[in-house]
């Protein structure tokens, strides 16, 4: 349950970090990975809160435009010649790698400047 | 537990961070910088502000408010639900900077791009590979002209106030935009819109004007006399149409053929191969290339007027639809701008220009169509210096030569290039080979751009109108205008030049002497004009405007052939009692008379072969099938590309002396210029002469062999290329269609391949490739209570995903148009109606 906590609390903040611009999800992933996150793989739980709350966003620009979301996800896959679903999937891997790849890094530094918790696991 | 150093951690764990490591960086460049033409990944993929948030914006928010600086008090924004914004402000200035804020909001990168294009800042967003465009844009010299129209402009003037809200509206919106509205394009390109200044309302004006007051009859006029010689020249390309069939009406009841034997082709005049080749430089090195041959009328409109004694209401009716080439979002942007105590008025304006172009208000409506008059002529200068010139010489005196430094950016902001421009008393001056030449034309002398329209709109009847406009400077255009008093006019209006000597422009003039300027302009009461005519009615078509032997100032050559002129004052002469409905349906009426005039021409040569005998059976066959031809060109019609294609190949065949002697053997060859059809039609009258014989051959060919190898060689090419005749292959609406590009020329952002009705020269023209054609159709009735119907293809929102991108498009293609809501009051709107509500207050 407290995992579950974390993790819907680490998407919300990756959420509302978007607003800020994308660069907000590495900023925020690196952030977790460095102040002492007590949940198990730390990193994967960053890259997954991430495409999840990026998935947030996704559906609340679909509910907010209506059908204009499959209306504009039709004409990006028409300009880029990808279906639409791996366009979505596009947007989620990359934030979610981009969380990872950052909380990793996050870990690392964390590791190194401010020592490791005692519940710490490898990223 | 101790924290392992980075040289105990496990090999797994180090493998991990090096992975992590590149990701990151990899992610981090190709999120923040575009690769490969793939946009910067970061911004464009968030959710939040990126791409897909255009779903969000893509809807107007039923309730909103937003501030514009200089505002007067709040200004109330009704859009109903075409998209069409409906502003109540209580003075002009409000209203203007309401329609800067709306518009933005609605055509954020059109109006970016439009400015760009003739400010020749394209490379800064395309780069490099925009650079010679830009370089081209800045020799012309309109912006530059702008610039300094719009510097000397007095404040208190109208043009200067309007394009001033203006830009306070526009950059209200750019201000305030929130990040998921930026447009998709600036999203592919990688750029920000820059703030709109006063000055970018001229350059739209400038821009219309390149579009329609650039002419190129004198170039092909020349490249023709070099090939025949002049006296053919002359008459392919004729100063009068030998079809008169005038917008100021002359008295006939049907058109006056003017027809005169052809004189056959001459030698080669090689003093017109050296002034076309002249001419064509010149052109090129200001970036107007020619004009692609066989574009026939693909800039053009229409627009008519009807007098109450003609309509079944007994109202004044008018209608209008000008034809461009069609973009998405469209050229046009449709408004209703209420003020109190001011002018009421709706209709269409251009995504940078304030107030209503085409439109209607409480009394007036009105519509126009370009004249196409010739106002641009080249004067070779004497420099004191070939290579830094700083003085040109007139009259034997040295004149100082206004110079200017034009740094073209990339970009990131790079220095992409450096060029000094100079300009004389004529206009910009070029380098072209190893000569400098100057360019008069007139949109570099419209002071004040766009101010006319603004006046137009508050005119209370035909006469206020007609006054409203007589300065107008260019585009020359053709308005026809009708008030609720039931007047009716037209007049063909902007400055045309009087020339010394022959009246024409098409030699580059001797600049050293002033003899050669233009000795002023036309005076108002030599514009072509009629206003409440006997017949009842008033149309014009880009023909001829005005009839030579009754006005013989010159305006310009090679006009228009009339068949869309011909076409809607047959309609009109026919029907006294016309209605909204039946004007509507003229608009898209599939029937031609160029298809008139030529498919009995066809059809007479074959059956006189048939009685000599020398008719074989693929004659007969293409005949027959042109001969169950209703001469309609409908969707669903199946021999119109029999006629079609039959007329392309006697063109090509009749017109082969017009192709370069070292090109006339190789496959696709064009002829250097094409005459207008009305010429072939004249030629049709003279059996045996000279034009008919085909050189390739060794026989002597004539008339009705050259007629009947065109129809052969069209049957057997549409049975090629569409299947066997009468298959579903050649229903006009597969065969041919209408092609609108997104502004960027994006397919995916573009509404290709649409079955229309109407082909080459029908009045709602779709000629060639189908990328022109009815910008906007309207028509209004002039009662009690102002009605109008109105229709563009495309949609109010640049928005992709905006229900408003493309919402017009089927009404379009079927030819119906929509009910303009023009309310006098808020409350007088229909509420279900009305999907979004905008508050605009002042303040910063």
């Amino acid at each position: 349950m407290r995992s579950l906590l974390a993790f819907l609390a680490l998407s919300l903040a990756f959420a509302a970090a978007t607003t800020l611009g994308w660069w907000a999800v590495p900023a925020t992933a690196a952030l977790w990975g460095a102040l002492l996150p007590s949940v198990s793989r730390p990193a994967l739980v960053a890259a997954l809160a991430a495409a999840f709350g990026w998935a947030g966003w996704l559906v609340l620009d679909g509910i907010a435009g209506n059908s204009a979301f499959g209306v504009l996800a039709g004409r990006l896959s028409a300009l880029t010649h990808l279906p639409a679903v791996v366009l979505v999937a596009l947007t989620l891997g990359f934030a979610g790698l981009l969380a990872w790849s950052a909380a990793v890094a996050g870990w690392v530094l964390g590791t190194k400047y401010f020592g490791a918790p005692a519940r710490r696991k490898t990223a | 537990m101790v924290p392992l150093p980075m040289s105990h951690t496990p090999l797994r764990s180090r493998v991990r961070i090096a992975v992590a490591a590149v990701l990151l960086i990899a992610l981090g460049y190709v999120g923040a910088r575009p690769v490969g033409g793939v946009p910067a990944l970061g911004g464009f993929l968030d959710p939040a502000g990126g791409v897909w948030a255009l779903a969000r914006s893509a809807r107007l928010p039923e309730r909103s408010s937003a501030r514009i600086p200089g505002l007067s008090s709040p200004v109330e924004v009704r859009t109903d639900d075409r998209g069409v914004p409906h502003v109540f402000a209580a003075t002009e200035d409000d209203a203007w900077r309401a329609q800067g804020y709306l518009v933005a909001r609605d055509r954020l990168f059109q109006m970016e791009l439009q400015r760009r294009a003739t400010a020749g800042t394209l490379a800064e967003i395309f780069g490099e590979r925009a650079l010679e465009a830009d370089r081209a844009a800045r020799r012309r010299g309109l912006a530059w002209m702008a610039d300094r129209n719009a510097a000397k402009g007095d404040a208190g003037s109208l043009t200067v106030r309007a394009a001033r809200a203006y830009a306070d509206g526009v950059n209200a919106w750019i201000d305030a935009m929130p990040r998921s509205a930026l447009p998709l394009e600036f999203r592919l390109l990688g750029g920000r819109p820059t703030p709109w200044e006063p000055k970018h309302t001229y350059y739209l004006f400038a821009q219309m004007a390149l579009i329609l007051a650039y002419g190129d009859e004198a170039l092909s006029r020349l490249r023709v006399r070099a090939l025949v010689g002049r006296a053919a020249a002359d008459a392919l390309f004729p100063i009068n149409s030998p079809i008169q069939e005038p917008i100021q009406p002359n008295g006939g009841h049907a058109p006056r053929y003017d027809f005169a034997a052809l004189p056959p082709p001459g030698p080669p005049d090689t003093l017109a191969d050296i002034a076309w080749r002249d001419r064509e430089s010149i052109d090129l090195v200001l970036g107007l290339p020619p004009r692609r041959p066989g574009q026939t009328d693909a800039i053009g409109s229409n627009n008519w007027v009807v007098a109450p004694t003609r309509t079944t209401a007994g109202h004044a009716l008018l209608a209008g639809d000008p034809h461009l080439e069609l973009s998405l979002p469209s050229i046009w942007y449709e408004i209703h701008l209420h003020v109190e105590h001011g002018p009421d008025v709706a209709g269409v304006t251009f995504a940078g220009s304030p107030g209503v172009i085409i439109g209607f208000n409480r009394n007036v409506a009105w519509s126009f169509t370009n004249t196409g008059a010739d106002v641009r002529d080249y004067y070779a200068e004497t420099v004191d210096d070939l290579s830094r010139p700083s003085r040109y010489r007139v009259d034997g005196e040295w004149r100082p030569l206004e110079r200017r430094i034009e740094v073209f950016r990339g970009t990131r902001g790079e220095t992409l290039g450096v060029d000094t421009l100079y300009s004389t008393h004529r206009g910009p001056m070029v380098r072209e080979g190893s000569r400098w030449v100057s360019v008069r034309w007139t949109p570099f002398e419209a002071g004040r751009p766009g101010e006319d329209f603004l006046v137009l709109d508050r005119a209370g009847s035909v006469t206020e109108w007609l006054d409203g406009w007589r300065d107008f400077v260019a585009p020359a255009q053709n308005g026809v205008v009708a008030d609720r008093t039931g007047s009716i006019a037209i007049r063909s209006t902007g400055k045309y030049p009087v020339r010394p000597g022959s009246g024409r422009g098409d030699d580059v003039q001797d600049g050293s002497t002033s003899a050669n300027d233009w000795r002023g302009y036309l005076p108002l009461t030599s514009y072509p004009f009629a206003r409440d005519p006997a017949q009842g009615f008033l149309a014009s078509a880009n023909q001829q405007p005005v009839d030579p032997r009754l006005n013989d100032s010159y305006f310009g050559s090679n006009w228009y052939s009339p068949w869309r002129a011909m076409r809607i004052n047959e309609i009109l002469r026919a029907d006294s009692g016309v209605t909204p409905e039946s004007m509507r349906r003229y608009q898209t009426d599939p029937g031609s008379p160029r298809a008139d005039a030529f498919v009995p021409a066809f059809l007479a040569a074959a059956g006189r072969l048939a009685a000599a005998g020398r008719a074989d059976s693929s004659l007969r066959r293409a005949a027959a099938l042109l001969a169950g031809w209703d001469r309609r060109y409908t969707r669903d019609n199946r021999r119109a590309v029999l006629f079609d294609r039959a007329m392309a190949a006697l063109t090509r065949g009749v017109w082969d002396e017009l192709v370069p002697p070292a090109e006339r053997n190789s496959p696709g060859a064009r002829a250097v210029a094409y005459p207008e059809e009305m010429v072939l039609l004249e030629l049709l009258a003279d059996s045996s002469s000279a034009w008919w014989d085909n050189g390739a051959t060794s026989e002597v060919e004539r008339r009705d062999d050259m007629l009947a190898a065109a129809l052969v060689s069209g049957l057997a090419s549409a049975e090629r290329d569409l299947g066997p005749a009468g298959s579903d292959g050649w229903l006009w609406g597969r065969a041919h269609h209408a092609n609108i590009f997104h502004l960027l020329r994006v397919p995916a952002l573009s509404a290709l391949e649409l079955p229309v009705q109407g082909g080459p020269s029908t009045l709602s023209p779709s000629p060639g490739r189908g990328t022109h054609g009815a910008s906007w159709r309207m028509v209004v009735e002039l009662g009690p209570e102002v009605r109008a119907w109105g229709i563009y293809p495309g949609g109010q929102s640049g928005n992709p995903a905006s229900p408003h991108y493309l919402d017009r498009l089927p009404g379009w293609l079927a030819g119906t148009l929509d009910p303009v809501l023009f309310p006098r009051s808020i409350e007088e709107l229909p509420q279900p109606r009305v999907k979004s509500t905008l508050t605009l207050r002042g303040g910063p």
